[in-house]
């Protein structure tokens, strides 16, 4: 168990070049969210700080989809 | 005298937070008793950074080859950071591409937000800022 647990850290995992990948960046946006949400909040209640971490998650995800959504674009409309 | 003595024993508590901030993720938290937040930051920075080691191994852990900006970031999540990259050295661990990418990605936000909370815990202590009571809305 502990030895199958190491080895997992000891070759990477393998990441297409496909849009999946890109699903990659969401564990990455919550942890942004969670800490600077931690460190911003004057008073830590659960409920209020729940409902702030998936408000600030929602828009980091949003700007990413926008970004994400342009880039394509200026891409599709240079390259045709 | 009793005044100076006050200023370079909080000046050195500020030290000892952020050090403590740093050498922990989210101990320098727990030393004002700001417990839940200690608790939320310790579990998120090390998480994030086990996931970038789990994504592109103990590969992405490489001072030499990589610019040296990159490992400050990843040193500022812990001081064990340089141990573990010391064990990595010695192993024969390679990555490329997006596991490459994503895992130092994942591994210098983990420091950066964890220099966040070095800052945040230092400015909480400095400002007297302890566990606030009160009561959860609804």
């Amino acid at each position: 168990m502990m030895t199958a647990l190491l080895a997992a850290f000891t070759s990477p995992i393998h990441i297409g070049t496909d849009w999946v990948s890109m699903l990659w960046m969401f564990p990455l946006l919550a942890a942004i969210a969670i800490v600077y949400k931690t460190t911003k909040m004057r008073v830590l209640f659960w409920r209020r700080f729940i409902r702030e971490v998936l408000i600030l998650f929602a828009t980091l995800s949003g700007f990413m989809f926008a970004a994400i959504v342009v880039l394509n674009l200026v891409t599709w409309l240079a390259t045709s | 005298m009793k005044a100076i003595r006050d200023s370079v024993d909080f000046v050195l508590f500020l030290a000892i937070v952020g050090l403590a901030a740093w050498v922990i993720p989210g101990a320098g938290h727990l030393l004002i008793r700001e417990n839940k937040r200690a608790v939320i930051i310790c579990m998120t920075v090390v998480g994030l950074f086990v996931t970038g080691l789990y994504i592109g191994s103990l590969a992405v852990l490489e001072p030499v080859q990589t610019a040296w900006y990159i490992f400050a970031g990843q040193m500022l999540t812990t001081p064990a950071v340089g141990m573990l990259t010391d064990y990595a050295q010695k192993g024969d661990y390679f990555v490329a591409g997006r596991p490459a990418d994503i895992g130092l990605i994942y591994t210098i936000i983990a420091g950066l937000l964890n220099l966040l909370c070095i800052s945040n815990a230092v400015y909480m202590a400095y400002t007297g800022r302890g566990r606030l009571i009160g009561e959860d809305d609804a």
